[in-house]
């Protein structure tokens, strides 16, 4: 599907911005509620400009670009909630170690409450955000990341907790910085604001993910002019995808640390058994045996009811559910399979014997 | 033992004279502006239809809609302050910050931060800052606001600071109405800072109607004790509700779905309540509703309720027949116009109930005024009708096994004897007053829903202990140990946080404990 391009967000885009990244979080990527009351609030304000978005390619190559999140526990946050000076600090943070003038914010991730988050934080910096990401959905480990992938450092990355206290790492090879984030997390209580991945324009033009809030917002848009009523094959050709089942939970395995949990579901037109594999997100739907998607592919588990996303620590036993895939926003070169595949979280592909 | 049932809706107050689990009387009387009035008839009409002693009945269950119609209303709310402990953090959404505009200016839009707040281990983020909390406390007194909501970053782990505000507020303010958030709402602290608020706002005019239910009572005779009906469907006395109008909530939809399972005598069933427009499909799971797993909006307010799970499709006694060998039915609904509009009550409209008159199953109005249809295309809309109840309570029941369905409302008519995919198809007795039988067979409720460290190899341990909290919390509520059972556990591992922390569920109930004649 393409999606118009998107010139700046003001508070009118924030329910479209949040139901797409919803989407795009397959499952996962946190509550997002949280992000757009923030992103709203700072919108509304009386005098508050709209959040200018621009493409990499729109900016000089060498000009400095660093993306900013936060990291840590979904209910951490949903109790401690988040400061978007927290947010501008760690950026200030990276801006002050790597020298230079910030000319814009990226977004880590485009599924789930990240992708929210960049825009505040270009917001609160008072510079444009970049239309794309780092990922083309939600994952759980920095070494899924574009540039990662691209050989690119993630540090200098700065880590700041609720009281203001800051982590500045200013070396750090992606396993370090993945331990160091999920320590640092720890260490400020499960969750902190992060800034990461400084480089450049140019350098998002050939490595980044482009246009993905741009096509965010218009999968939003899309995704809230659905009908409640519409069956569920409508509803995902609605947003460019596809519906892969609908059914019932059967089973739900929770996941045991690093180890994936599974949801079976009893496929309500075949009988076939649809096996989602899950972490943080949904991974991996095999029916019958075979795998017929996976990451980095997005996966949207809806609810029977209003059609609402349905996040992998919503799901209960006995609940109906349509499952839809929606196209990889990133042609991710094969040979990084093992990071953003199945395997890297574990998973085997299967096929029928 | 003799148990009274009342429900108070907008429309009707309905009345119930149950023993065990017999209905012994059961009446209607309309509700009144001022509740209590509604509820003298009623139990009058009881009275002379079952001609019962008020000195043999053992409890009074009420269920009411009163004080959500209140908030929906925006009248007869306090002037309230809500007041949280997180500072430095949660500043940039401060307390009030996603309600309704007008509604915050209804109950005075007082939202202050103070210091404080918890880690989810229990450490603190600050400390207490007593002299800054009493100076909020006199700009709240000074602003107007006479009820205090109470909120804490991760109260549901460590409550001090709220206990402390609500201990500084007693003695500042004797005899101010104190909401606290741990005591109200789950982990989140928005919507269970929301929970508390409304709680808060409600607080006066709980204080009136509890009053004024007591003294209902105990003025038709009867000295019982006076229990309301919650959210889950369990009961809380009186002086508990007085404290926690909030948790009426929900009661109607739960009071209503228990209620017509006891009656058909189903524990695990589905309940399908049609309506003049609309059809709502409901699970009870051990006799209670499957709750839904996404959080409500309450007039517009985001809290953190578990509400029934319940799914609605746009057939009723009254929905429009469109034309054609199988025609539409729904979801235009000639609604509460009825006994109008409809062919076999003199009306010029089609509609679901004429279609189940001309297949014979129902005998209401003129069966002669729907003789001329044509008995093929009446067959294929009815099936069309069943087919989609049969398809939403597919969609709603637990495994692909047949189950019960218990058919109410007033356009049951058109569920058939043989459903596809229910094992047996139900219509009670006295379904008009399935919410009073509702409320007059609750149970006492207790919950554990916390922040637990599970480390390898205890997680029985870990669940036995919320378990028992579970139990000792329901016991505490006022149910007779040894009847207090768990009836779900949910288990949530929270992701990114080290120390296996997971978050845990439990909720028990048990008989209500009546003294020594409930053995």
């Amino acid at each position: 599907m393409s999606y118009d391009v998107l010139r700046a967000i003001s508070a009118e885009h924030v329910d479209a911005l949040a139901s797409g990244a919803t989407l795009l979080g397959s499952g996962g990527g946190g509550d997002v509620a949280l992000g757009a009351l923030l992103l709203r609030r700072m919108l509304e304000r009386e005098g508050a400009e709209p959040v200018p978005v621009i493409a990499s390619d729109e900016l000089p190559v060498d000009a400095l670009v660093v993306h900013a999140g936060v990291g840590g526990a979904p209910d951490v946050l949903a109790e401690r909630l988040v400061d978007p000076d927290d947010c501008a600090r760690a950026v200030e943070a990276v801006v002050a170690q790597t020298g230079g003038r910030l000319a814009a914010v990226g977004v880590i991730e485009i599924g789930g409450l990240n992708a929210l988050m960049g825009v505040i934080a270009a917001a609160r910096l008072g510079v444009p955000v970049i239309d794309g990401d780092l990922m083309g959905r939600a994952f759980p480990r920095l070494d899924q990341a574009t540039l990662t992938v691209a050989g690119h450092p993630i540090a200098p990355m700065a880590l700041v907790g609720p009281l203001g206290d800051t982590v500045l790492v200013t070396r750090s090879s992606a396993a370090a910085a993945q331990a160091l984030m999920v320590s640092s997390a720890a260490a400020f209580g499960g969750a902190a604001t992060l800034a990461m991945f400084p480089t450049t324009a140019g350098t998002l033009v050939e490595h980044g993910v482009r246009r993905s809030l741009s096509v965010c917002v218009g999968l939003g848009r899309a995704f809230l002019a659905v009908d409640a009523d519409a069956p569920a094959t409508v509803a995902a050709e609605q947003i460019g995808g596809r519906l892969l089942c609908e059914g019932r939970v059967d089973q739900v395995r929770p996941r045991e640390g690093r180890v994936p949990g599974s949801i079976t579901l009893i496929d309500r037109h075949t009988g076939g058994v649809v096996r989602v594999d899950h972490l943080e997100e949904y991974l991996a739907v095999t029916i019958d045996g075979r795998t017929v998607v996976s990451a980095p592919e997005v996966i949207v588990a809806l609810d029977h009811r209003a059609r609402c996303p349905i996040r992998t620590d919503e799901v209960r036993l006995g609940q109906s559910l349509a499952l839809a895939t929606l196209p990889a926003l990133h042609d991710w070169p094969s040979e990084v399979a093992a990071a953003v595949g199945p395997a890297g979280f574990g998973l085997r592909v299967e096929e029928p014997a | 033992m003799l148990r009274l049932g009342i429900d108070v809706g907008g429309t009707n107050t309905d009345a119930v004279l149950i023993d065990g689990q017999l209905v012994l009387a059961a009446t209607k009387a309309p509700t009144t502006s001022d509740v209590t009035t509604g509820i003298v008839t009623a139990i009058g009409r009881l009275r002379e239809e079952a001609g019962f002693d008020p000195a043999d009945v053992a409890a009074v269950m009420i269920g009411t809609t009163h004080f959500i119609n209140a908030l929906v209303e925006g009248s007869r709310l306090a002037p309230t302050a809500a007041i949280r402990f997180g500072l430095p953090a949660t500043s940039a959404l401060p307390p009030l910050v996603d309600w309704p505009a007008a509604l915050s200016k209804t109950i005075g839009g007082h939202s202050y931060l103070c210091h404080g707040g918890h880690e989810y281990d229990g450490s603190r983020i600050a400390d207490l800052d007593e002299q800054e909390f009493r100076d909020v406390l006199d700009k709240a007194v000074q602003g107007g606001a006479r009820s205090f909501a109470i909120s804490s970053v991760f109260s549901p782990v460590n409550a001090e600071f709220e206990l402390r505000a609500a201990e500084i507020i007693a003695e500042q303010l004797p005899g101010a109405p104190v909401s606290l958030s741990h005591e109200i709402g789950r982990m989140g602290l928005l919507g269970r800072e929301n929970a508390t608020i409304i709680n808060a706002a409600l607080r006066e005019l709980a204080e009136n109607v509890t009053t004024g239910l007591t003294e209902t009572v105990l003025g038709a005779g009867i000295q019982a004790p006076v229990f309301l009906s919650q959210n889950d469907g369990t009961l809380m006395d009186v002086d508990h509700a007085r404290r926690y109008p909030v948790a009426t909530f929900a009661s109607g939809p739960t009071n209503s779905m228990r209620g017509a399972a006891f009656l058909s005598e189903q524990s695990s069933c589905a309940v399908v309540d049609i309506g003049g427009t609309t059809t709502d499909v409901g699970i009870l799971q051990n006799g209670f509703p499957r709750e839904a797993s996404t959080d409500v909006a309450v007039a517009g307010i985001q809290t953190n309720f578990r509400m029934p799970d319940v799914l609605s499709v746009g057939i009723g006694g009254g929905s429009h027949v469109g034309s054609g060998p199988i025609p539409e039915v729904g979801p235009q609904s000639v609604g509460y116009r009825l006994t109008q509009q409809a062919l076999v009550f003199g009306g010029d409209q089609l509609t679901a109930t004429d279609l189940a008159v001309a297949a014979g199953r129902a005998d209401i109005g003129d069966a002669a005024r729907v003789a001329h249809l044509d008995p093929a295309v009446v067959r294929a809309a009815l099936d069309g009708v069943a087919g989609r109840i049969a398809e939403v309570v597919d969609r709603m029941r637990l495994s692909a096994e047949p189950i019960p369905v218990v058919a109410v409302g007033g356009g049951s008519i058109l569920v058939p004897e043989q459903l596809d995919g229910a094992s047996v198809v139900v219509r009670p007795e006295h379904y008009a007053v399935a919410n009073a039988i509702g409320a007059a067979i609750a149970e006492v409720g207790g919950e554990v829903d916390r922040v637990f460290s599970v480390e390898p190899g205890r997680r029985d341990a870990v669940l036995d202990e919320a378990r028992q909290e579970a139990v000792d919390r329901t016991v505490a509520a006022g149910a007779r140990p040894g009847s207090v059972r768990v009836v779900d556990i949910e288990e949530v591992p929270l992701a990114y946080l080290p120390g296996n922390a997971t978050r845990i569920r439990v909720k028990a109930v048990g008989e209500l404990s009546l003294g020594g004649n409930d053995a």
